[in-house]
């Protein structure tokens, strides 16, 4: 397991990351989210070591991470590009010599990795000759070929199709299914939501909030929706509600006083028939929207 | 959970990862160079510059071994001299040869000329011979008959005043020499030297904005985050410098031995052989040198961030070379013997003073000493910028703020 412990960093006056501390578990998925410069991708890169820290550690499996652990890490960049005019399989066999594998291991990973992100046929094609979404899937064959024992992927599904982010999806579950810890950054919370075990939430270079994503949903405001056959605007009269919109027969209420709902429940019965009534958990974008304002 | 910094076992499961290889430079080294010589530009460029230095040399043996011939009209009086000129003219230059012709009167002489069936005509005036061409002047007829009618006239002088022409101009002549060297080992000396110096200046520009390419390309694309979690960066830089100056030495070599094959089927083949042990000393500063600069240029492109900044980060290192380039043939006296101490000047200019025979062997082993020496100082400063800039990505870099920056 990987354990981030108050990492700070500052660029000339500005601290770009201020005491960040969160762990990714092993076998676990972690979605790191958090606007533009947010701090995400300086956390990654220290992490990474490619960035040295003014404050705090990283630790593996318990001890200060050192270059031989990273070097052993997956990890995939901010920005795209490998080199442009050589081989996809050239520069994949490259990367995997220097990460220590000798030249015919190095092959058949950088082969089998190839086969299953689809690239199969594109082995001896030049990498600018790729689409930008093929591209990133070298890239992440790149990340992932020497059987990394910790995965940091900035971006990893920037400009991937739906097919191709399940592909992905389908490889890093078939990796984290081992004991290998996955962080990952993200804009996409709708996705971030789909895939991730664990959530950390930064905002100007701290953490706001970390945990289980269906912890994090539960301890966010418990909202009921209900659809009536006529206006809902008495709804605004009940006690122990907060109403947060009403649309014609539509009222989305936030529960104030515990049981406030069943009260909503036997008025609306009482006045006629209710056709909807739905406990609505706070989606990951809401969470995120709340603790990132 | 609780951090514990006890030393718990990390190796959970083997994987086939081996600790960082402290050969990874040859990996390194290793790609630079296949990539390179699969590269098209560089290939036709290499191509393109062999086929340019055979051209000019295959140019040079055809000029030299081609003989021009010349049909020389005269009339009456003037036959004779026409007739010595065709005798003589391949003794004073083997590459003319002149055939006389016997017109009976100028007009008929004129007339050839106009329809090109003689090349000249050559009559005798008052004040002494004319030659005539049709439209333009022909060089090595003009000076053969220059010769052969000055000797004649000489001659003829001689004998009215009965005396012989080697009389008239013994101790006339004027040759020159050297205290130290000859006239051919300075003229060929002062050659080689200007293709050194050339070929060291082609090389540390052409290969420096290729190493600094090759570095910010990988800073650019962010590559080089992912190499530096895979082995040291001073393993990329040094597989970076091995591999540029591998290519540089092998395509110069390349150069060079076609260059030499070249001469060789020239009038000055003979002296090849009077240079050999020079070049030898040219080969190892011109190594030294260049290591010295690759790792400069491997800085200038770490200091930028994209591949347009490189233009202005190797403007320093552009002046230097140049300096180079052209100290090596305007120094003079003190100047050049100083500067031939000095690195990087050291590179061209200390082995151009062994090849003069101005130096001795220690002063080359203590040039050679102090450029080395250099060159470690120069690599370890360089690995710290490149180390530093590498992974910074906001913009252009100074060295001031390189050589600060934080790790």
């Amino acid at each position: 397991m990987l354990e981030i412990r108050n990492l700070t960093r500052r660029f000339g006056g500005v601290t770009a990351v201020d005491g960040v501390t969160f762990d990714v578990p092993a076998g676990q998925l972690t979605g790191f989210v958090g606007g533009n410069g947010a701090g995400k991708t300086t956390t990654m890169r220290m992490v990474m070591g490619v960035l040295g820290v003014d404050g705090g550690e990283v630790l593996w499996q318990g001890h200060p991470v050192t270059p031989e652990d990273q070097r052993r890490f997956g990890y995939m960049p901010e920005e795209r590009g490998l080199y442009p005019k050589q081989r996809v399989i050239d520069q994949l066999v490259y990367l995997a010599e220097l990460k220590g594998m000798g030249p015919r291991p190095a092959r058949a990973a950088a082969e089998e990795h190839l086969e299953r992100l689809g690239l199969g046929g594109r082995a001896t094609d030049r990498l600018e000759a790729l689409s930008l979404g093929n591209q990133q899937r070298v890239q992440v064959a790149a990340a992932l070929l020497h059987d990394p024992v910790a995965l940091v992927l900035d971006e990893p599904f920037s400009g991937l199709d739906p097919v191709a982010v399940d592909s992905m999806v389908d490889l890093l579950r078939e990796r984290v299914a081992g004991e290998v810890p996955v962080l990952f950054s993200s804009h996409q919370l709708d996705l971030v939501e789909a895939l991730c075990d664990r959530l950390v939430i930064l905002s100007g270079g701290r953490v706001v909030a970390t945990g289980a994503v269906e912890d994090l949903r539960s301890q966010g405001p418990l909202r009921y929706r209900v659809r009536l056959d006529a206006d809902a605007g008495w709804v605004r009269d009940l006690r122990g509600l907060h109403v947060v919109d009403v649309d014609g027969p539509l009222a989305l209420v936030e529960v104030v006083d515990p049981g406030g709902e069943q009260a909503l429940l036997r008025e609306a019965t009482r006045r006629g028939a209710v056709h909807e009534f739905t406990p609505v958990r706070p989606a990951v974008a809401d969470i995120y929207r709340e603790v990132a304002a | 959970m609780t951090a514990t910094h006890t030393q718990t076992p990390t190796a959970t499961t083997p994987r086939e990862v081996v600790p960082a290889p402290r050969s990874a430079w040859v990996t390194v080294a290793r790609r630079e160079i296949v990539v390179r010589l699969t590269d098209k530009a560089f290939l036709g460029g290499t191509l393109l510059t062999l086929v340019l230095i055979c051209g000019f040399m295959g140019w040079q043996v055809w000029d030299s071994s081609r003989t021009s011939s010349y049909t020389v009209a005269t009339t009456q009086d003037d036959t004779v001299m026409g007739e010595r000129l065709a005798a003589e003219a391949s003794g004073i230059d083997e590459g003319v040869a002149v055939r006389s012709r016997a017109v009976p009167d100028a007009a008929t002489a004129q007339d050839l000329l106009r329809a090109e069936e003689v090349d000249a005509w050559l009559h005798s005036t008052d004040g002494g011979w004319v030659l005539t061409t049709l439209d333009s002047a022909e060089g090595g007829l003009t000076r053969v008959t220059q010769d052969v009618v000055r000797s004649a006239a000489l001659e003829d002088q001689a004998a009215s005043l009965g005396t012989t022409a080697e009389a008239l101009v013994e101790g006339s002549t004027v040759t020159t020499e050297f205290l130290r060297g000859d006239v051919e080992r300075s003229q060929l000396a002062q050659g080689v030297s200007f293709a050194f110096a050339f070929l060291f200046y082609i090389a540390a520009l052409t290969f420096g904005y290729v190493i600094a390419n090759s570095v910010v390309e990988e800073k650019q694309s962010r590559v080089v985050e992912i190499i530096a979690t895979s082995i040291p960066v001073r393993q990329l830089l040094a597989g970076k410098i091995v591999a540029t100056t591998v290519i540089a030495m092998v395509q110069m070599a390349l150069y060079a031995v076609v260059g030499l094959v070249g001469l060789s089927l020239t009038e000055y083949s003979e002296l090849i052989f009077a240079v050999t042990g020079p070049v030898a000393w040219y080969l190892v500063f011109f190594v030294a040198g260049f290591v010295a600069l690759a790792a400069l240029w491997a800085v200038a492109g770490a200091l930028a961030s994209r591949a347009e900044d490189v233009q202005s980060t190797g403007t320093p290192l552009l002046m230097i070379v140049l300096g180079v380039f052209f100290g090596s043939f305007f120094l003079d006296g003190l100047a050049r013997t100083v500067a031939s101490f000095v690195p990087p000047f050291s590179a061209v200019l200390m082995p151009a003073r062994m090849l003069d025979g101005d130096a001795v062997w220690w002063e080359a082993v203590v040039a050679l000493a102090i450029l080395l020496a250099t060159a470690v100082v120069v690599v370890r400063v360089a690995e710290r910028l490149y180390r530093r800039s590498l992974l910074q990505t906001g913009g252009r870099l100074s060295i001031r703020q390189a050589w600060s920056s934080p790790e």
